[in-house]
């Protein structure tokens, strides 16, 4: 058993930062790892030997009901070592909501400022160079422009990048600066211990405050995976850095205290589907940097609006794309020989449905996430919106994966376009940003833990993730996760302290 | 080996009761009646399996030869690609839950789903029309459940199929590029 001043759990944006800033304020702290710690050496761009190593469930966790895949990262540096390196800070217009709605405290823009100045300097966050954008961005700007739409290149967290086009799969050139490559190594050169391959399963709780944790060290992954050690870590504080979904799934199946059943629930997670526009000319979208530039024509942050879709290009490699694409056999074989020549968006909605994130009989986590029909609706108008860019950009052909295929050759066709066929499950989803699921808040009937990041019931239990975000963000979200995490760091260090 | 004659169901009603089984869920003795029999794997193959059971490897072969269909004579099949062959490694290191759901989805192709089309025949002793078929009502189906159950498993026999670096020929996909690591 191990005694320590705090014991963080999951070492992604949030729990990266969080065993960075308890280490530098001189506490004994430890960090334990569902996932393996890999290296850029590991990282061989093959996506059968990538996605089972380095996504959650080997990349195939969906909903419950298997209508959105849900991506999550496993391993050292969580999320952070196989996304796409985009960084966006929170928007004005959301810290004002969560303010205003939930009641959270000191955290206004200018109250996060010097947190998100921080970060972005230690993550050399900049943006994206103009040459650098490559040909799949380039028809998301080309179509943006020529229809008059808003649009921005984006920032990203890279040094050294060689554009190979991997990210997905984790960089072989070392060239993120993400949470593997930076902060773990801040808060190991801190004095934090790090424990990878080590499972957490249940928070101890005593007389209304967390006393430590218990988990299992394997080998392996999956049903191959073999427990060759029980670990127990007793500590003054828990800080829950597992994501959205592993936190909410801890916590869960943890039995803390619920009075008013909010733990798990408020699940956001941007679903998106995708679009495919075949050009005549070669595009190559598998090459490069993935992403570079948005269109937020149709984004507003504002409650309640009607404009609640980001877009931006999605790449993929040949099996992503294999498995996106409508149809099987020959027919599905002849689109895929149109590779090289598509261009591909995704429209992700700032969502207002709240999901739920529950257990089942062995402890796992089970996604509850049925969209709403407005949300549907801006979906819908996301999708046509991508296709419209597409066509504007010079597409010969676009088509929207449903079932069956929607295909248009011209803007007249998608005007007439019914969009009733854009359903939850007639178009394959998936979301890539889990948030909100221990949110974070003044009142206790609707939020989890309050404004400093403590559970409203259980003491020296923190939430420094993205389960703390009372609402959807409309935008990248590891930025956020990463700044909330040091702005309310100083907090799990004060209660290590008392 | 013929199978027991299944009952000629109106196609809604076998998936109403295929989903009121839980689909991914328990699909029955219906299922477990015939499972372990009447499937030809070679010893060799039978031997070396880890993750899926011999009738479930033989219908995975069945469903990768549908979906991974060339559209040219000449292209990799998903035989030589070894479809199914990955598919048993992949889904030996799925966790247990996510292996039994798709033991189980199996288990619906083979026996349900073909019934749903008033077929008399499992899955794995159709012609291959037919087949594309059966695989054609679930990716169409009303049910959710089903519909996404298909295109989980697709995107596994595509991975099986598409990780063959003699795939990448069709596509003009230049592959990996570590080897140029600065
Ligand atoms: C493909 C993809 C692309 C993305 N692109 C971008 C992008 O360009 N820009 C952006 O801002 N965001 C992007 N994101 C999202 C972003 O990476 C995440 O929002 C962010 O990393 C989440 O941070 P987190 O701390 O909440 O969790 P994570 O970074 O996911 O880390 C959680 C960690 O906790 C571990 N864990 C969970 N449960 C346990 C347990 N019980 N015991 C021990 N360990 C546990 C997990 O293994 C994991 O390593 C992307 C995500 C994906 C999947
Ligand atoms: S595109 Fe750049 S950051 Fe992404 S994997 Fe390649 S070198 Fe790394």
């Amino acid at each position: 058993m191990l005694d320590v001043d705090a014991v963080v759990v999951g070492t992604g944006a949030g729990g990266s930062i969080a065993m960075r800033e308890l280490a530098r304020a001189g506490l004994k702290v430890v960090a334990l790892e569902e996932g393996g710690y890999l290296r850029p050496a590991d990282f061989d761009q093959r996506e059968d030997h990538m996605f089972p190593v380095l996504y959650q469930d080997g990349g195939g966790r969906t909903t419950e009901d298997l209508g959105i895949r849900v991506l999550g990262g496993r391993g050292v540096g969580g999320s952070t070592v196989h996304n796409t390196n985009l960084c966006k800070r929170t928007p004005d217009a959301i810290l004002d909501l969560w303010a205003r709605r939930y009641g959270v405290e000191g955290a206004s823009a200018a109250d996060l400022e010097a947190s998100f100045t921080s970060i972005e300097k230690d993550l050399s966050v900049s943006e994206i160079a103009s040459d650098d954008i490559n040909p799949n961005n380039d028809a998301l700007r080309r179509g943006a422009l020529a229809l008059g739409w808003k649009g921005a290149v984006l920032r990203h967290n890279r040094i050294g990048c060689q554009k190979s086009g991997f990210c997905e799969l984790g960089c072989a050139y070392d060239a993120k600066q993400n949470a593997l490559k930076v902060v773990v190594p801040q808060a190991l050169a801190a004095g934090a211990n790090l424990y990878s391959d080590v499972d957490v399963r249940r928070i101890l709780v005593e007389r209304g405050a967390a006393v430590g944790v218990e988990g299992v060290a394997h080998d392996g992954v999956g049903s191959g995976k073999r427990p060759v050690a029980r670990v127990r870590v007793r500590a003054k504080v828990v800080v829950l850095a597992g994501s959205a979904v592993g936190s909410a799934a801890l916590a869960r199946r943890s039995g803390l205290p619920d009075p008013h059943a909010r733990l798990g629930r408020g699940l956001r997670m941007h679903p998106g589907g995708v679009v495919a526009g075949r050009f005549d000319e070669s595009i190559l979208a598998h090459r490069g940097i993935p992403q570079s530039y948005e269109c937020t024509e149709m984004l507003s942050y504002e409650e309640g609006s009607d404009r609640r879709v980001w877009i931006v290009p999605a790449f993929a490699h040949p099996i992503g794309t294999a498995a996106t694409l409508p149809g099987f056999g020959a027919a599905h074989m002849r689109s895929m020989r149109a590779y090289g020549h598509l261009a591909v968006l995704t429209a992700m909605v700032h969502d207002e449905t709240s999901g739920e994130v529950d257990v089942d009989g062995d402890g796992e986590p089970v996604i509850r996430y049925r969209m709403t029909e407005r949300d549907r609706v801006q979906l819908a108008k996301g999708l046509v919106a991508c296709a419209r860019i597409l066509l504007a950009a010079g597409a010969r052909e676009v088509t929207i994966p449903a079932v069956p295929p929607v295909r248009v050759t011209n803007a007249r066709e998608l005007d007439a376009l019914d969009t009733s066929f854009v359903r939850p499950f007639s178009v394959p989803l998936s979301a890539v940003h889990p948030m909100g699921t221990l949110a974070m808040g003044k009142d206790p009937r609707v939020s989890v833990v309050d404004s400093t990041g403590e559970h409203h019931q259980v003491k020296g239990l923190f939430a420094l993730d993205g389960s703390l975000f009372p609402t959807s963000l409309g935008g990248p979200p590891q930025i956020s996760i990463y700044a909330f995490a040091l702005h309310l760091a100083k907090h799990a260090v004060a209660a290590a302290k008392r | 080996m013929k199978l027991p004659r299944l009952p000629r169901l109106p196609r809604r009603k076998v998936l109403k009761a295929a989903i009121a089984f839980g689909v991914l869920g328990a699909t029955g003795s219906l299922v477990a009646l015939v499972r372990s029999r009447g499937y030809e794997v070679p010893q060799d193959v039978r031997g070396k399996l880890v993750g899926l059971e011999a009738w479930q490897y033989v219908v995975v072969q069945h469903l990768a030869r549908r979906v991974c269909a060339g559209d040219e004579p000449g292209v990799v099949t998903p035989d030589e690609a070894d479809v199914a062959g990955f598919v048993d490694g992949y889904v030996a290191n799925m966790a247990a839950r996510m292996r039994r759901d798709l033991g189980r989805f199996l288990g619906v192709i083979e026996q349900l789903a073909p019934a749903g089309l008033a077929m008399s025949s499992r899955f794995t002793h159709l012609e291959a029309a037919d087949q594309d078929k059966v695989l054609g009502s679930l990716e169409s189906s009303s049910s959710d459940l089903l519909r996404g159950g298909f295109e989980g498993l697709k995107a596994l026999l595509f991975m099986g199929y598409y990780r063959d670096p003699r795939t990448w020929r069709i596509l003009g996909y230049d592959g990996p590029r570590v080897e140029a690591r600065p």
